[in-house]
């Protein structure tokens, strides 16, 4: 029977795209239901074009901020019926199970107002603070830093009572166009090296004089290459200094992008470049899911074995802490700035101080990260937790 | 009246226009949409200030909810001028125009059952100022009476000092009233202030104490954010920086400031005038003015009052009548003026005792003063007060007479008046406003005092007559809970959807069960709580949190909660 499941994921770009997993394995177990995705109001272009998915409908955070302010002020009917009316606009029949991969409150009451059924992050009612077996483990590795671990991605999976997906569906991109001066990008030999050169976070951002060196040493070692540099409005000035800092010598090598794409054309974007480089951000895993070669540098608090980018052939050099507290945030006093080079021109990348370099793989039981020059394993440990976690799974 | 440059009729008053003297129309169109951000639907509109009547034709066209729109008129004649200098239209029907005596104009708005909007055309309004502050007493008076509702206020005291108590007695007052209060007591950090005191060289000292208050007032907006409430309270002293203030304004928090100084002495307001919402001030005209050049929005008189709590009459044994009796008594700090008088009023035909500390080397006065000049407590005043035939209050002066601008009434006035003690107080200008000759004796001079000494000696039953009126008036009309309730009556005039509404009683579970139609969702909810509970979203979802185990929640129960996630987000304050 045809069922209507709503997949809540009301986090940032890089978790809503690592959901794609999720999706996708709902689709292989089953084909016949329709699924439609929640998502913040924000990421519904990126939504629109996951693939799996019917209908994207959007969470207004900030009209429910307006109306809460003004309900703080004095409680009214009025906008109880406002409240009720928004969750109608999403949906006027529930829907048969919501899958909510969030454990923030507010995501798993939508569920609870969405949807008949509940499961996901968390255990019990809308109100438990009990999180479910695949939340727990998340939350636990994270403490404990363990490698060989099971991908978010594929926890998500978890999460919806389902194993990884045996294929990845890909993004469906629509032909999208890119202002008429950015439409040369990728169009002519390279290769095209995305720049990220921004983070969300302050923490997260890469100094401008690392990627100034970056930039001159691809370019130098690259003599075809060329570098796009990706990032939001906020970032223009950021872009500006990388520029500035340049050899007149690179003159019409650097292709500036920042604050003038949507989300949709920055995908389309990330799709023309044959690597990208960033921080672990949102841009760099919508780089990963629209099938591009991504190199991430992971750092002060992002780990590898949490949010490295889902599929094949990626590289993550993870900043270490060394003997210091795992949770602490590690301030890198180098960076692998040649080693990142030698991998762009497919050399082998040499060891660097305080990093490690991880590359990944994907198997019937999700992806996992091999340190660089060993081999893939077996996925002896992983089966053993997806064993424990989800016995139906293994079977 | 002159004619404008477009043409249009406009007016000038003590040289300054009254409208523009290019485009009046212009001019009160930009007027009127500044005004309508703050107009809430169902609030009546109150203008005050007459002139051409431009601004309100401009407001009567841009009301934004087709609200009803009163204006005060002060003096008549000056509506007559308005009406026969220009043609108007029929929007002069809409308008309900207020008139009569200042208090007369106050029922007439108080009768009103919606809360009032009051709009101020500045240039047109000065000419009636005077009314418009009667009036403005007289409406705070009578919302004060009929308010009901509960707030939560913040009251950030001190350090130390002479406010410190007068911060505990706002407290108390405000709980008597029924409001919930936190209570920021700074006073804890005083030992560490002092601490810091003992650098020698002074910058370092007036540096390290100054980051100290900067790191308090940290710690305030820090507790102001895990429980916000309706008001912030400050009392003189506070220690909070205007950077602060300015950051809870951003994040839309209400402050007040009770300033009990006199103003001329301490000018601290200066640097803070434009922080605080509301300034409460024991002066009046030169004060107000002062701080609103300094760039304070709302300034209004509030003076000092008394706490029968601590401040009553008591009855002493013959041990303390002994020790803390005098025919004449003075309790309070060695000021300049004090040192320079009270050997003056001496006798040998009275006995004379001085209470309190900072009188080292006054030597005059060596005999007559009691404990060393030790500081006293609060308890000992109220026996000194109670025990002594005449209790002499010479307010504080810093030269050698009486003082030169006598115009605030300090906080002893009230409290020898409510322990129904004997005093005799330098006159003020403003006392009369509080007190009445048949309450208060007051000397002009300080050649009047060793002629009124004996005379009120002799005449037990006249001292007796003074004090017992002076307590009643006290009890009536001069307590710190009066003082609160004016103060919170003149916040919600002001600010009729937040605090007006709350001390209105409307968010009360009964009113929002009045207005929430019974087959709605909330009814059932609200349903829960005491008629007169105040209940906000988060009482709500608590209330649903509280029940939620073991049963499945209903749709209206997870929107509640659904709000209050987002309400509940924090105010990142720090």
């Amino acid at each position: 029977m045809t069922q209507r499941a709503l997949l809540i994921q009301l986090a940032r770009l890089g978790d809503l795209v690592q959901t794609i997993p999720a999706i996708t394995a709902l689709k292989e177990a089953h084909a016949e239901w329709t699924i439609d995705l929640l998502c913040p109001a924000h990421l519904e272009d990126i939504g629109r074009i996951l693939p799996g998915i019917a209908t994207t409908v959007k969470w207004d955070g900030a009209a429910w901020r307006r109306r809460a302010a003004s309900a703080k002020a004095e409680v009214r009917p009025e906008h109880i019926a406002e409240a009720d009316a928004e969750i109608r606009a999403i949906t006027e029949d529930l829907y048969d199970r919501a899958f909510v991969l969030n454990q923030h409150p507010r995501a798993v009451m939508a569920g609870a107002l969405l949807a008949r059924e509940s499961l996901g992050a968390v255990s019990g009612g809308p109100l438990s603070h009990t999180l479910s077996p695949w939340a727990e483990y998340i939350k636990r590795v994270a403490i404990s830093k363990q490698s060989h671990r099971v991908h978010l991605a594929d926890a998500f999976c978890g999460m919806c009572g389902l194993s990884p997906p045996k294929r990845i569906m890909p993004i469906k991109l629509p032909w999208t166009a890119l202002p008429i001066d950015l439409d040369p990008i990728g169009q002519s030999a390279g290769p095209w090296i995305g720049v990220l050169v921004g983070a969300g976070d302050q923490e997260r951002l890469v100094p401008i004089g690392v990627w100034e060196r970056v930039i001159t040493e691809c370019l130098e070692s690259i003599p075809a290459g060329r570098i796009v540099l990706v990032g939001d409005r906020h970032e223009q000035e950021r872009a500006q200094n990388i520029q500035r800092s340049l050899s007149q010598l690179f003159l019409g090598r650097v292709w500036d992008t920042t604050g003038r794409l949507s989300l949709v054309q920055l995908a389309s974007l990330l799709t023309r470049c044959q690597t990208v480089i960033g921080a672990d951000t949102g841009p760099l895993h919508l780089a990963a899911a629209v099938g591009t070669q991504v190199i991430g540098w992971y750092f002060p608090r992002a780990r590898v074995h949490e949010t490295g980018p889902y599929g094949p052939n990626h590289w993550v050099w993870q900043a270490e802490a060394g003997e210091r507290d795992g949770m602490a945030a590690v301030e890198p006093s180098r960076w692998p700035i040649t080693e990142t080079i030698a991998l762009l021109d497919d050399r082998s990348a040499a060891a660097v101080k305080d990093w490690s370099l991880w590359r990944s793989y994907r198997d019937d039981l999700g992806a996992y990260y091999v340190e660089g020059g060993h081999e893939p394993i077996e996925p002896l440990q992983r089966e053993q937790i997806w064993r424990q976690l989800q016995p139906s799974s293994v079977a | 009246m002159a004619s404008s440059r477009e043409g249009a009729p406009s007016a000038t008053y003590q040289g300054q226009w009254v409208h523009s003297a290019y485009d009046p129309r212009q001019e009160a169109r930009t007027w009127a949409e500044q005004q309508v951000g703050e107009w809430k639907a169902g609030e009546l509109g109150v203008v005050l200030g007459v002139g051409l009547l431009y601004h309100i034709e401009a407001l009567a066209q841009v009301n934004p909810h087709n609200s009803r729109l009163a204006v005060v008129v002060p003096d008549p004649s000056v509506l007559k001028d308005a009406l026969e200098a220009r043609p108007l239209g029929p929007w002069l029907d809409s308008i309900q125009w207020i008139t009569g005596m200042p208090h007369e104009m106050a029922e007439q708005l108080a009768s009103h059952s919606t809360s009032l909007r009051f709009f101020t055309y500045g240039p047109a309004a000065r000419l009636h100022a005077e009314e418009h502050q009667r009036l403005e007493t007289s409406l705070r008076r009578i919302v004060a009476a009929q308010t009901g509702g509960r707030l939560h206020v913040a009251v950030v005291g001190p350090i130390y000092g002479g406010s410190l108590p007068i911060a505990r007695y706002v407290v108390r007052a405000l709980g008597e009233l029924g409001h919930r209060v936190t209570c920021i007591d700074h006073n804890v950090h005083h030992a560490s202030y002092q601490a810091f005191g003992s650098h020698r060289d002074e910058r370092s000292r007036l540096t390290v104490q100054s980051r100290f208050a900067d790191v308090l007032s940290l710690s305030t907006i820090a507790t102001i954010g895990e429980d916000p409430p309706d008001l912030v309270l400050a009392v003189a002293q506070a220690p909070l920086s205007l950077a602060v203030l300015q950051h809870l304004r951003k994040k839309k928090f209400l402050t007040a400031m009770w300033f009990v100084e006199n103003f001329r002495h301490l000018t601290y307001w200066q640097q803070l005038a434009a922080g605080y919402d509301y300034w409460f001030v024991i002066q009046q005209t030169e004060c107000i003015e002062a701080l609103k050049r300094a760039g304070a929005n709302q300034v209004h008189y509030l003076p000092m009052a008394a706490d029968p709590v601590v401040h009553h009459s008591v009855m002493l044994t013959a041990d303390e009548q002994q020790e803390y009796g005098a025919d004449v008594s003075f309790v309070g700090a060695g000021y300049a003026n004090r040192r320079s008088l009270f050997p003056r009023w001496l006798s040998r035909d009275w006995t004379f005792k001085l209470w309190g500390n900072e009188w080292d080397g006054a030597a005059d006065l060596s005999g007559v003063l009691q404990r060393n000049g030790a500081r006293i407590d609060t308890d000992t005043c109220v026996k000194v007060f109670n025990a002594t035939a005449i209790n002499l209050n010479l307010h504080s002066f810093s030269s050698l007479e009486l003082d030169a601008h006598p115009d605030f009434v300090n906080p002893r006035t009230f409290e020898l008046a409510a322990c129904g003690a004997f005093q005799l107080v330098d006159e003020r200008t403003l006392l009369p406003g509080l007190f009445s000759s048949d309450e208060m004796v007051c000397f002009r001079s300080p050649d009047d005092v060793p002629s009124l000494i004996p005379t009120w000696l002799k005449d037990s039953g006249g001292r007796r007559a003074h004090a017992d009126a002076a307590r009643r008036r006290v009890l009536q009309e001069h307590t710190y809970r009066h003082r609160m309730q004016d103060l919170l009556a003149a916040v919600g005039l002001h600010q009729p959807d937040r605090i007006g509404s709350i001390l209105r009683g409307e968010r009360s579970a009964a009113e929002l069960k009045r207005r929430t139609e019974p087959a709605t969702e909330l009814s059932p909810l609200l349903n829960r709580f005491p008629s007169d509970r105040r209940v906000e979203l988060k009482d709500l979802a608590a209330d649903i949190r509280a029940r939620a185990p073991g049963r499945e929640l209903s749709r209206e129960e997870l929107l509640v909660l659904m709000l209050d996630s987002y309400r509940a987000e924090t105010r990142d304050l720090l």
